[in-house]
Parts: C-alpha cells; structure tokens; sequence
C-alpha cells in the first residue's frame, strides 16, 4: 500500500482488505473440504478419500505461497481432532508433504513435462498420496495405533481417484476470485 | 575493503529476511508437530478438550445437512411400505401369533425367574436409559472407526457409556462434548468387548480390526472349536456393557474365529446411550512400589 489507510477512497479500502481475504480463501477451502470427510456415511473399508490431503497438495502445486507449511500444519490438527486420530499424524504430515512438493515438483515434474500438464501433475498426485500412505501408516504405528495397511490403500485409491473432481472444484474458485479481482 | 560498505537494497534485504523467517517457522511447525505425535503416544489424554470441542462444532452441522435427506428418504420409504403393505401385513399377523404364543411362555418364566431370584437374594443393577440420539459424524479416515451423535453433556452423555441399537450393541462413548459425542464403534482397533459364546458359554474378547468383521480373541477353552453361527452376547466383565446384549456372529470360526456385528452403522439412524451397567470400581489405595527400609518400618 503506498497510500496512509486514511486517504484511500472506500473502493480501494476495500479492494485493500479483499487482498487479505483473498489470502484466505485457500485455508477455508481446504478445512470445508477436512469438514466434508465426517459426512455421517457408514462404510466397512474408508472409502471416503483424503480430501484434506488433496486440498493442501492442490493448493501447495498450483498456489505455494498461499498454502505455507504452517497454514497445512493448522489444517492437520483439524483434521486430527476431528477424526479421532492421534494428534500429530496429519499436523505432520502435511507440512512435510508441501515442503517436499515445493522442492521437488519444480525440479522433477516441471522442467521434463512442462509446467502444469494435467496428466502430469495427476501422476505426481499418485506418487504424492502413495508416499503419504505410507508414511501415516508408520506415523500411526509410532503413535501407538498400528494396524493392517488395506484400509489405508483403499483410501489412497480412492483419494487418486478423486483427484480430478477436487482440482476441478479448486480451480473454479481461483477463477471466480480472478473474475472479482 | 571500500568504505561506506556495499549496501544491500531494502527489497532484497527484505527477501533474505522473509526466507529466514519462513525457514524458521517451517523448522518450528515440524519440530511441533513431531512433539505431538510423541505426546499423543505417551499421554493420549491431553487433546480431549479439543477433540470435544470439534465434534460440537461439527456434528451439528451434519444434523442440519441429512434434514432434507431423511425427509426424501422417508417419502421413499413410505411408498415402498405402501406398494408391499398386504403381504407384509399377512407375515406380520403370522409372526404376531407366534410371538403372542413366545410372551405367555416369557411372562412365566420371568415370574419364575423374579421369585427364584428373591429366594437367592439376587441384586440386580439397574439399566439407566440416559438419552436417544441420532449419527451426526462418522470418522472414516484411515483406522479410527468413530461416530458422533447429537447428544452430549447436556443430555447426561459422558465418556464411559454403552451405546446401542434394537438389534445389538454398537459401541462405547469415548468423548463428550456438551452436545455431541464420539463413540467408539465395535469395529474399531481399539475396541475390546468382553461377550460370551451362547453356545458354548465360553467366555471371549471381541476385539475390532478395521474391517467389516470381528475376531474372537482369547477365548477361554480355546480347544472346544467355534462354529459358523455361533452367537456372542456381552457377558458384562468389566462392568460397562450388560450382559446378554448381542454383538456378533460367528461367520469364520477358523482360527482367529471371526464374527459379524449384529448392529451395522450403515442401517442404523438412532442408538440409545445407557448408563455404564456397574459402577466405576473405587482405585485401590496407592500401594509403595519402593522398597521401604528396615530402619523406616513401623515396629
């Protein structure tokens, strides 16, 4: 801002104060979609995929400032709390997740397959969700909650194949934030 | 060595700064959560205010949510018992007979049962009915096997509780919010009910495993084998459950014997909360795991 809050006209107060809001669109999209994984259905193997997972590695390719470590720290231990898993699994998991995409998307995905195509990006999502996999199944065994890993490889299935569906949701909603600003 | 030094600009002063600043906080956010992930291992009871405080928050939520869906559903309901009323009408005047014959023979034996019991000075607890709720929440992420219902303190719902539904039992309250809980369900990892085989009166442990089925574990007499349609009731060791609730079915009596629950989450809408069967045992007095020496003890 280059002029004092006081002399700017109401338009540009609020185009001022809409940045900040814009900045938090991600976080809000993501912990919507964490809220959305408790959806009250009773399934014998966890069908329901990692939504919170997509989010944050979604918004982590395509928006990596506004999807900071610390902000998918914050989404994990919603996540954690909410379902009933012991505290630190996701809170982990997920910073560890974004700073890997971040150092590693750039070098391997980006520069031999061009920047964002989707086919890449949907094989790096694979990879992405089968080391989360298995990672939350040795963080829950050192958390003192081990057990088999099918269910877990259910999910990331499914979590795969949901991919297209969240990256379309969330590219919607960066357009129709581009279209208002 | 030129003087006045080689400033840097402000900008990318501002940069370099910004990059530590970034790189410390991730360096914080790991460590944190880490230590997390240690503490929730070693004292698993620290985050429950929160946990209590988020299944408030949500559970709600999906309350106001399946409204319009339970209405939906209903209506559907309602023209599929009116297409198949007739017939179901003539099984149901059939099985009333029979359960009308079933009653007579019930309301002697428990006549019979009362006054044997009074002869032998049997007290038997109470069953406390605290409240009927309805899934609001389902955690199907990874291992945990949890639901929420929309009943919480305010409604008498606290940790401790037996959770159950017409056809058997359901699962255990773990967490309560003011109004909302978190019930453990059967086919959690960590969930042990004690249950006895109906046939055999072997006593058990029906212990979740992440799936659709139960094992049978630690079964007393484990030489006399099970069978494919054994049944197990709480045998209610323990002092949670009451007796005689049905769980499971065997459906695999290999070794580990493996059971259906009687109650599946998918069909179930309401469950009622009761009371823990006995109450929570007094804990014994603290007693000196340290040696005492000689010169200390009392003569």
């Amino acid at each position: 801002m280059t002029a004092p809050y006081r002399l700017l006209a109401p338009q540009e107060r609020v185009r001022y104060w809409r940045g900040y809001a814009e900045r938090a669109v991600p976080a809000v999209v993501t912990l919507v979609l964490v809220a959305a994984m408790t959806v009250p259905v009773f399934v014998t193997v966890p069908v329901i995929p990692h939504l919170g997972l997509l989010g944050v590695l979604i918004w982590a390719n395509f928006q990596p400032g506004l999807m900071p470590p610390w902000l998918a720290f914050v989404i994990g231990v919603v996540a954690d709390v909410l379902f009933g898993l012991p505290l630190g699994v996701n809170a982990t998991l997920l910073p560890v997740m974004v700073i890997g995409v971040r150092l590693i998307h750039a070098r391997l995905v980006a520069s031999r397959f061009g920047d964002h195509s989707y086919i890449s990006d949907w094989l790096f999502a694979t990879l992405v969700i089968g080391v989360f996999t298995f990672a939350e199944w040795a963080l829950l065994s050192i958390a003192g909650t081990s057990g088999p890993f099918a269910p877990l490889a259910v999910q990331a299935g499914t979590t795969i194949l949901a991919y297209p569906a969240v990256v379309g949701l969330i590219a919607r909603v960066q357009r129709r934030l581009q279209a208002l600003g | 060595m030129d003087w006045p030094p080689t400033r840097r600009t402000s900008y990318a002063r501002r940069e370099q700064n910004l990059a530590l600043i970034g790189a410390v906080v991730t360096g914080a956010v790991l460590a944190t959560g880490l230590l997390l992930l240690i503490l929730s291992r070693v004292t698993p009871i620290y985050s429950l205010r929160l946990r209590t405080a988020a299944i408030d928050v949500v559970a709600p939520f999906w309350t106001t949510i399946r409204g319009p869906f339970d209405v939906l559903g209903s209506g559907v309901d309602g023209v599929g018992d009116y297409i198949a009323t007739v017939p179901r009408a003539r099984q149901l005047a059939i099985e009333n007979a029979a359960l009308r014959r079933a009653l007579q023979d019930h309301d002697a034996l428990a006549a019979e049962n009362r006054s044997l019991h009074r002869l032998v000075r049997v007290v038997e607890p109470r069953l406390g009915l605290v409240a009927v709720a309805r899934f609001a929440g389902a955690s199907s992420g990874s291992y945990a096997r949890t639901a929420m219902v929309s009943a919480g303190n305010r409604d008498g719902v606290f940790a401790g509780q037996t959770v159950r539904a017409d056809v058997g039992l359901v699962g255990r309250t773990v967490e309560a919010g003011s109004h909302a809980a978190r019930i453990l369900l059967l086919t959690d990892p960590n969930s042990r009910v004690p249950v006895l085989v109906v046939r055999t009166g072997q006593p058990a442990l029906a212990v979740g495993a992440a799936g659709r089925l139960l094992e049978v574990r630690d079964r007393l007499g484990a030489e006399v084998p099970l069978l494919v349609g054994d049944r197990l009731v709480t045998s209610g060791a323990g002092g949670l459950f009451a007796p005689q609730i049905p769980v499971a079915t065997v459906v695999d009596a290999r070794e580990p014997p493996r059971a259906r629950p009687e109650a599946d989450p998918v069909a179930i809408d309401f469950v009622a909360i009761y009371r823990a069967y006995l109450p929570v045992p007094e804990v014994p007095a603290a007693v000196a795991t340290v040696p005492v020496p000689r010169e200390a003890r009392k003569k």
